[in-house]
């Protein structure tokens, strides 16, 4: 075959320096605001590290929540689907304990501060399933698009504007939803029901019934979908071995499973810092600013702050807090992690109709996390270790809905 | 035949592998274009489902050629995704 470079068309050019140059300017950039954050107010710089952290872990292991259910569905592989069922077991194990120290008599009535115990109902599986198609049309979840956004896919931003219509939308609805069912809607948290003990044992006796699930599944698939690491070459003095280590952390991807573990481990310590990981709790405040913009704002939203999670938001709060150097910091993550792997690279979609497939899928994952309160992180990998049963009710959904999407893109040119 | 799938996400580059091997003349090999990291993965496991041994070259930052080549007669699918998890390793990419 002919060299195909002389074929194709060419893409935009590579940047002039090198990646990883850039990468380490980036990081200096990254310490620099972590400095200024700091001087502002303390929980911003801890939640800028939390985001740098959450984008670095996505990029290097590519750990997609959409994958993870639509690969399960198209084609019977469910490495990303193993690796969050090991994260949310290694946050459950935390959470639990941690809560178990905030509460110690769950029998009371009192819920833990800060964890996303959600109010079950009808809203999750409609969220859930919106949530579920979106994901799939737009290749990627709302932290999937965030952490693709700084690896360069222009699609993923189109995805972005979509969710955050989305958002504005659901914030809209939001009181209809209140008054006629999710101010009904009961807090069920598992250990009120079982006892801190019973709840965890539930907890990971489900997950691992997921994990033989998804074995399962994979076991229908023609050859083992497996990768065998293969032994590193053999590193001899200690600069060998720096340099390996550098190129394990910077340079190779990860697998999954270590991305899904590290997760688990990150959304522990935001937690005990102050709360699990969410994210579309500080976007729907952004959605609302940009649609006071155009006289567009919502009413004020009914019941926010009867529960705790990624509720929506009206966009009157101050710009730096928290959760708004989360997202900015997911996204410098990738951004940063992508450069030092010499991965980062504007990437354009060449088919005019993906840009209306990922505007669509967007505007209904912001609809379903609006409703849903929550999406693939804050209403199931923080609410299933939170050891709500919402999270139970949302993750079918979110199958569900993913299924349609699946039908949906293999009917698509 | 060249399949170019740069700009396009998963499972895009997987899904059009399979498209094409189907229609591929027997023996042909396929050169799949993709600039989409998880691809590495995706694409040489659709081709071993269906016979093909798969090769990887990087061609630039975020950009890399996989080579699907028919295995002659009946194949061993595990044999096959290890010689692709050997040149994988070999490149330093984890896919």
């Amino acid at each position: 075959m002919t060299a195909p470079a002389a074929r194709s068309r060419p893409f935009p050019p590579v940047l002039p320096v090198s990646q990883p140059l850039l990468g380490f300017a980036a990081l200096a950039l990254a310490g620099l605001l972590l400095a200024l954050f700091a001087q502002q107010q303390a929980a911003a710089s801890v939640y800028w590290l939390i985001g740098l952290g959450f984008g670095f872990i996505l990029q290097r292991s590519r750990l997609c929540f959409a994958g993870a259910f639509r690969d399960l569905l198209l084609s019977r592989d469910g490495r990303l689907m193993r690796a969050i069922l090991l994260g949310l077991l290694i946050a459950t194990a935390g959470f639990s304990l941690f809560m178990a120290r905030l509460v110690p008599d769950p029998s009371i009535g009192g819920l833990p501060p800060a964890a996303h115990v959600l109010p079950v109902g009808l809203h999750l599986v409609v969220g859930g399933l919106a949530f579920g198609i979106g994901m799939v049309l737009a290749g990627g979840c709302v932290s999937g698009t965030l952490f693709r956004v700084g690896e360069g896919y222009v699609g993923s931003m189109v995805a972005l504007l979509g969710i955050l219509a989305g958002l504005e939308v659901a914030a809209h609805t939001w009181n209809w939803w209140w008054q006629v069912h999710i101010g009904q809607a009961p807090l069920l948290w598992l250990p009120q029901l079982l006892g801190h003990g019973g709840a965890v044992a539930l907890t990971f006796g489900a997950l691992a019934a997921a994990y033989l699930l998804v074995l399962w599944v994979e076991s229908g698939a023609p050859p083992a979908l497996a990768f065998k690491r293969q032994a590193a070459p053999p590193a001899v003095g200690f600069r060998d071995r720096l340099q390996a280590l550098e190129h394990r952390i910077f340079v190779r991807g990860w697998p999954a499973g270590v991305g899904g573990a590290a997760l688990g481990v990150l959304n522990l310590g935001s937690y005990v810092y102050d709360h699990p990981l969410g994210v579309t709790g500080q976007l729907s405040s952004w959605s609302d600013r940009l649609a006071g913009l155009l006289g567009l704002s919502a009413p004020p939203l009914l019941g926010v702050d009867r529960f705790a999670g990624c509720n929506l938001a009206l966009g009157d709060g101050g710009w730096l807090n928290a959760t708004f150097t989360l997202e900015v910091g997911l996204v410098a993550g990738a951004f940063i992690a992508a450069l030092l792997a010499s991965e980062f690279k504007l990437r354009v979609p060449r088919q005019r109709l993906r840009y209306a497939q990922f505007l669509g899928g967007g505007v209904l994952m912001g609809y379903g996390a609006g409703i849903g309160i929550g999406c693939t992180i804050g209403a199931f990998f923080s609410a299933l270790p939170s050891l709500a049963l919402s999270a139970w009710v949302f993750a079918p959904s979110l199958l569900a809905g993913a299924f349609l999407g699946v039908q949906v893109i293999k009917r698509l040119p | 035949m060249l399949l170019d799938v740069r700009g396009e996400m998963c499972p895009y580059p997987a899904m059009r592998t399979k498209q094409t091997l189907k229609g591929l003349a027997n023996g042909e090999a396929l050169e799949v274009l993709t600039d989409h990291p998880p691809a590495l993965a995706t694409v040489p496991f659709e081709g071993a489902r269906q016979g093909y041994e798969a090769d990887i070259d990087p061609l630039g930052p975020g950009e890399w050629r996989i080579t699907l080549r028919k295995v002659a007669t009946s194949y061993d699918p595990k044999a096959v995704m290890q010689r692709v998890s050997a040149r994988l390793a070999e490149l330093e990419v984890e896919a």
